[in-house]
């Protein structure tokens, strides 16, 4: 046996030393790549997608003149309803061409051209406007419009005058008016509360879309799954987890069940397709179906965190209450189950997150591709009528060729995740409140 | 007719509902009489008894209601099937179209109906040349294909006829079965009956019936998936499907629709996946477990689940507008590795969407999804076994290459297997990222398709239920579910005996 | 028990393999060794007894550094092992260990073949230049671990494939490969039945030909057969320590005379 010093580090010591510290910058390497990920898909995020909340608006003073809105001049509701938007374009030119004539700006467009900077529903606000009032016939009334998805790209520096060369829906001489009213303070960004509330729009006008109608298909789609998944769940999970016996169907239900939760998304679309549409003959696009499709998805999920809640319970309560004299069946539903609560919860809310966020089934059942244009006036409405939800919402932006409706997008995302951190949040916050260490 | 409105499945079950309650209120008022007011005379607590009488008049009611409501439409199907021409129902597979088109007939005669914009008298005088009616369903919102048929109008009136008949029917059948329920739980309201043993035996009854639901979930999905196959085999060639070396769908017929270079592509992405989320995901595992302090890993841990937790619309999102076009700076034209010089001017990677791109993403979507099962199975190797090799002098990094992974292999293979599974199902980031052309091909700076991103394209937009080229996502998807379920079940036998191993 | 290398009243630290002064070791905040001071000396079996909790697996496992992988635990004091500090930072936890093997409470083979589990040692720390020393540094593991006869038809075979008693001698081989100095042993026979507790302390008995063997036992039969000198430990106190004779015979600490006979513990 040689003799050595244990204070010097042999030769082959200091390898594999040498190999351990590499073997551990391995590992931190490997964090450090998934940290990295994560930071660049939030900056990612944020920075293309805060620019949705912000759109640019001009704010213009138009006389509303009598003579082309009301003919007869005796302000009959019928009557102005009578005049589409198409009657209020000149009042647009005449607006462009005093701004002109004020000296506010200069330009050699026609007032017509002048006009195009503007979103294609300027004419429809002001319309709008004189309807809901149409006392404002005859007077001059400032309205901020909207402007044009490629001005309000080039405020975004999205837009530049060499990407808009071949381009037939702005031309560099917009673009230098753009400038003059920019400087002038008429015209800049705002925050757009409309992005938020409003509704999606055509492929035309990429800056008038809006996650609001979206936003209450997913919300009905969230009820529907609320109301059938929690009830079936944990029903299931108190069989299964308190009374079912050790046979062979209880286990092929419990292999079932941890199969289901690993079948890919889509196969439950094409479920919904078959079984609730064609077969059922429910709504094509209708929330409803929906949410039918994601509860089947989620069940899986609140089953599996149900029953580790429920298995949490110490089984010295059970014997507790049957010890008192309870049935089975009281002890379960009268101790276990208050117990298990907030476990079950806790489940449900980080069950329900990932079906808010699911986008594959709802394109088979048809959420996607279309545009609502008004939300639901009743629930009954919410739940039948044709809708998206916003993860459709944000796929459908993404299809679309205007690179305005990419923006729009990671704004989307940006609200969408602004849900799930709060939904995780709180299950977190319960978890936290309500956890009980037996 | 006056009790037309009995007709709606909902009001039907809030009646059902209402007399529920009204049971409740008498069986348990009953009760308590026959015992004199005073409740210790009872077997039962007094609601119980008012529970026994809601359950007997709800529950076998609503669920006649239920499988009604489920059997109706194929049964008036079966009905109206005899009243189509011979001629169209010939031909293979337009039964379901003509099936379809009177369905859609009979709900625009509905609407019309119901809106006033058509009335009986005005249905009738369109029997002889029913070939305005496209025009006035259109009216209403419900547009036709084709201009409407006599016999397509006659099965479509015998269909709404049945309709409304079987409705009342039907609301008959649902109410004296409450009732029913309800008058023999009111008259057996004893004191001496044994209400909550009952009760408990119904409300067992309600549990297993929620836990077989599971298996009804997955009966549907094989049922609906395995029928529409079926349709579609019998129209397409099952040699060319599995065996046919293209995907070539061409609405006007003679489609060629193999599986098999879809399978590449799934298989190809999912491949540069697991290779991006494997060792990235096992390394970080490992570290966490076996180096990391307590507070490291209470922040890396939760921060790498949150990648578990985004949406895949936002990976999908990602790969078709950060990562694809990043890749196409540095492997594209004029980027710094196009490789243009090797290839006669010819960049490597022409468009954003790409196999790279698609696995890339996903790989970093899955690094969560096999950190985290690695490390529960690494945490799940006992303790004794490191103690036994820092015991005689082993590095922390030697116990673990030599000791701790070996050990936790099995449970390692079934946690990849479970992240392949995930690939291979995995569907808006090929949507987005991988593109639509269906080839074999070895360079990943392609676009290709995925079997899932056919499925999607198959059955969206303007489908057409009867043609192979839509029916081919069934059996497209009744692959991938066998494939996936197959890669679930090894796996998880797997994780499973491992599992047992160390209990 | 004969040929007691030292007269019990004169331990000198020149002659003592392992030399402990004032050794303290804390769990977070609970102070589990209180200044501990033990000679303990080459070729001799030395036991720790003393009830569950009284510190002697932590002092144990403080002679190979063992709790430096536990991550509350801190020591303060002095060990030396042939005069070197282990506590010295110059010091690799990994080379010490290789001189000082352990052996466990429960029997814990890696779930490899029996082969493979006694030429882990000595492929890890180098000691084969090729197949064939490594064959023979393993059949002589085995063979002093007394196991040899029952496994050498199937050493392929997996190690957890083997009794309880057959486990821990292979444990027990599988310490003695590395060519330790010193042998630590942490109540090795409480997970086995009676035959292969005899079998095991036959081998104990054996290894004090080459080793410093260090054994904790709740059994203090088992220390009384097996060993030359204790210590009793109490509280995280070492509270008398000399020939193991004396100790059963005529304990000097009244504490220790409970224990012996049966009053504490």
């Amino acid at each position: 046996m040689t003799h050595t010093s244990l204070l010097k580090q042999d030769a082959r010591t200091a390898k594999r030393n040498r190999a351990e510290t590499r073997f551990q910058a391995y590992g931190l390497i490997a964090i450090g790549i998934g940290m990295l990920m994560l930071m660049v898909l939030l900056t990612t995020i944020v920075s293309r997608g805060t620019g949705a909340f912000q759109q640019t608006f001009l704010t213009l003073d138009v006389t509303l003149a009598a003579a082309k809105l009301d003919k007869k001049g005796e302000r009959n509701i019928e009557d102005i309803k009578k005049v589409s938007t198409f009657g209020y374009k000149p009042l647009l030119v005449d607006a462009f061409e005093a701004l002109v004539e004020s000296g506010a700006v200069q330009s050699d467009l026609k007032p017509k051209d002048m006009a195009g900077i503007l979103s294609k529903g300027a004419e429809a606000q002001m319309r709008d406007a004189v309807l809901a009032d149409p006392t404002l016939i005859g007077q001059t009334v400032s309205f901020d419009f909207l402007a044009s998805g490629r001005v309000d790209g080039y405020l975004k520096d999205r837009v530049t005058r060499e990407s808009i060369v071949n381009d037939k829906n702005i031309s560099s001489e917009q673009l230098d008016l753009v400038d003059q009213m920019r400087d002038a303070g008429v015209l800049g960004k705002k925050f757009n509360i409309a992005f938020i509330t409003g509704s999606d729009s055509s492929d035309a006008r990429p800056e008038a879309a809006g996650m609001g109608v979206s936003m209450v298909g997913s919300l009905m789609m969230m009820l529907v799954v609320l109301a059938l998944a929690l009830p079936i769940g944990v029903a299931a999970s108190i069989y299964l987890e308190e009374f079912a016996p050790k046979n062979w169907i209880t286990d092929i239900i419990e292999v079932n069940i941890s199969n289901l939760a690993a079948v890919p998304s889509i196969v439950f679309g094409i479920l919904g397709l078959a079984v609730f549409i064609n077969y059922m003959h429910l709504p094509n696009s209708a929330p409803l179906v929906g949410g039918l499709v994601l509860t089947l998805m989620t069940l899986p999920t609140i089953i599996i965190s149900t029953r580790a809640s429920l298995k949490s319970v110490p089984p010295s309560i059970r014997d507790a209450a049957l010890g008192v004299g309870a049935s089975k069946m009281q002890s379960v539903f009268h101790h276990v189950l208050p117990l298990a609560a907030p476990g079950i919860l806790t489940g449900t809310i980080i069950g329900l997150a990932q079906a808010l966020g699911e986008t594959a089934p709802l394109l088979l059942i048809g959420m996607v591709g279309f545009i609502a244009s008004n939300g639901p006036e009743t629930i009954t409405e919410g739940l039948m009528n044709p809708n998206s939800a916003m993860p459709a919402q944000i796929y459908e932006w993404a299809k679309r060729a205007d690179p305005a409706f990419y923006e729009r997008a990671w704004g989307g995302i940006i609200i969408l995740l602004v849900f799930l951190i709060t939904m995780n949040f709180i299950a977190v916050m319960l978890r936290r409140r309500f956890e009980r260490r037996w | 007719m006056p009790l037309s409105f009995l007709g709606n499945p909902l009001t039907l079950a809030l009646l059902v509902l209402a007399l529920a309650i009204a049971g409740y209120a008498l069986a348990r008022g009953r009760a308590m009489a026959r015992a004199g007011g005073d409740a210790r005379k009872l077997h039962s607590l007094p609601n119980y008894y008012g529970m026994t009488a809601a359950m007997f008049a709800a529950v076998p009611a609503l669920g006649v209601l239920v499988i009604w409501l489920l059997t109706q439409p194929m049964m008036i199907q079966n009905a109206i099937l005899p009243m189509l021409p011979v001629a169209a129902v010939g031909e293979r597979g337009t039964d379901s179209l003509i099936l379809s088109d009177v369905n859609r007939v009979a709900e625009g005669l509905n609407i019309a109906v119901a809106q006033g914009v058509l009335d009986p008298q005005s249905i009738a005088a369109l029997r002889e040349d029913p070939s305005t009616l496209r025009k006035t369903l259109a009216g209403v919102g419900v547009a036709l294909g084709s201009d409407v048929e006599p016999f397509v109008l006659a099965a479509a009136e015998r269909a709404r006829d049945l309709d409304a008949r079987w409705d009342m029917i039907r609301a008959g059948v649902v109410i004296l079965i409450a009732l029913a329920g309800l008058l023999l739980a009111v008259r057996a309201a004893d004191p001496a009956f044994r209400a909550r043993n009952v009760v408990e035996r119904g409300i067992m009854a309600l549990l297993i019936t929620a836990a077989s639901l599971a298996i009804l979930t997955t009966v549907g999905i094989v049922l609906s998936m395995v029928f529409e196959s079926l349709n579609f085999f019998s129209q397409h060639p099952w040699q060319d499907f599995f065996l046919g070396g293209s995907w070539a769908p061409n609405f006007r017929g003679n489609s060629e629709l193999s599986i098999l270079p879809l399978l590449w592509g799934t298989l190809y992405i999912s491949f540069i996946a697991l290779l991006v989320a494997v060792p990235i995901g096992l390394f970080a595992a490992i570290y966490l477990s076996e180096y990391a302090g307590s507070k490291m890993r209470a922040i890396a841990k939760p921060l790498l689940e949150i990648l578990a937790g985004i949406p895949t619309i936002v990976y999908g999102l990602f790969a078709l507008l950060t990562v694809g076009p990043f890749l196409v700076d540095v492997f594209g034209a004029g980027g710094a590795l196009s490789m243009e010089g090797l290839r006669d001017g010819d960049p490597l990677m022409s468009g954003a969407t790409a196999v790279i791109t698609a696995g890339l993403v996903m790989g970093i979507m899955l690094i969560p999804f096999v950190s985290s099962l690695s490390d529960d199975i690494i945490n799940a190797v006992p303790q004794s076994l490191r103690d036994g090799s820092y015991g005689l002098g082993a590095t922390p990094s030697e116990t673990i290459r030599n000791v701790v992974l070996p050990a936790a292999l099995p449970g390692i293979v079934g946690a990849i297997l479970l992240a392949a599974s995930r690939a291979i199902g995995e569907t808006m980031i090929v949507v987005l990222g991988a593109g639509a052309i269906a080839r074999f091909s070895g360079n990943p700076f392609e676009a290709m398709t995925t079997i899932t991103t056919r499925i999607v394209s198959q059955l969206t937009g303007d489908t057409d239920f009867a043609s192979p080229e839509t029916l081919v996502a069934f059996a497209l998807g009744l692959t991938l579910f066998i494939l996936t379920l197959g890669l679930n079940v090894i796996a998880l036998y797997i994780v499973r005996t491992y599992r047992e191993q160390y209990e | 028990m004969q040929d007691i290398p030292q007269t019990s009243e004169a331990p000198v630290a020149s002659t003592s393999k392992i030399s402990a002064k004032g050794v303290q070791v804390y769990y977070g905040d609970n102070h589990a060794i209180k200044d501990v001071d033990v000679e303990i000396e080459d070729k001799t079996v030395t036991a720790f007894i003393g009830p569950s909790g009284c510190g002697k697996s932590t002092f144990l496992r403080c002679i190979n550094r063992m709790n430096d992988t536990i991550d509350i635990c801190r020591v303060q004091g002095q060990i030396l092992i042939d005069g070197e500090d282990i506590y010295d930072p110059a010091v690799d936890p990994v080379q010490l260990r290789a001189k000082v093997g352990m052996v466990f409470q429960k029997p814990n083979p890696f779930p490899k073949s029996i082969y493979d589990n006694v030429a882990y040692g000595p492929r890890i720390h180098g000691l084969a230049r090729n197949k064939a020393e490594l064959d023979e540094i393993v059949e002589k593991a085995l063979r002093r671990g007394a196991i040899w006869n029952e496994v050498k038809d199937r050493l392929q075979a997996p190690g957890t494939g083997l009794s309880g008693g057959q486990q821990q001698r292979l444990c027990i081989a599988r310490a003695i490969a590395t060519e330790p100095e010193v042998l630590l042993m942490d109540e090795p026979c409480s997970a086995l039945d009676p035959i292969a507790t005899a079998q095991v302390e036959e081998l104990i008995d054996e290894l004090r030909q080459n080793y410093s063997v260090v054994i904790v036992t709740h059994s203090m039969q088992q220390a009384a057969r097996v060993s030359q000198r204790t210590a009793f430990f109490h509280l995280g106190n070492l509270v008398e320590f000399g020939d193991t004779d004396k100790i059963f015979t005529t304990p000097e600490d009244p504490r220790t005379e409970s224990y012996i006979t049966g009053r504490i513990g």
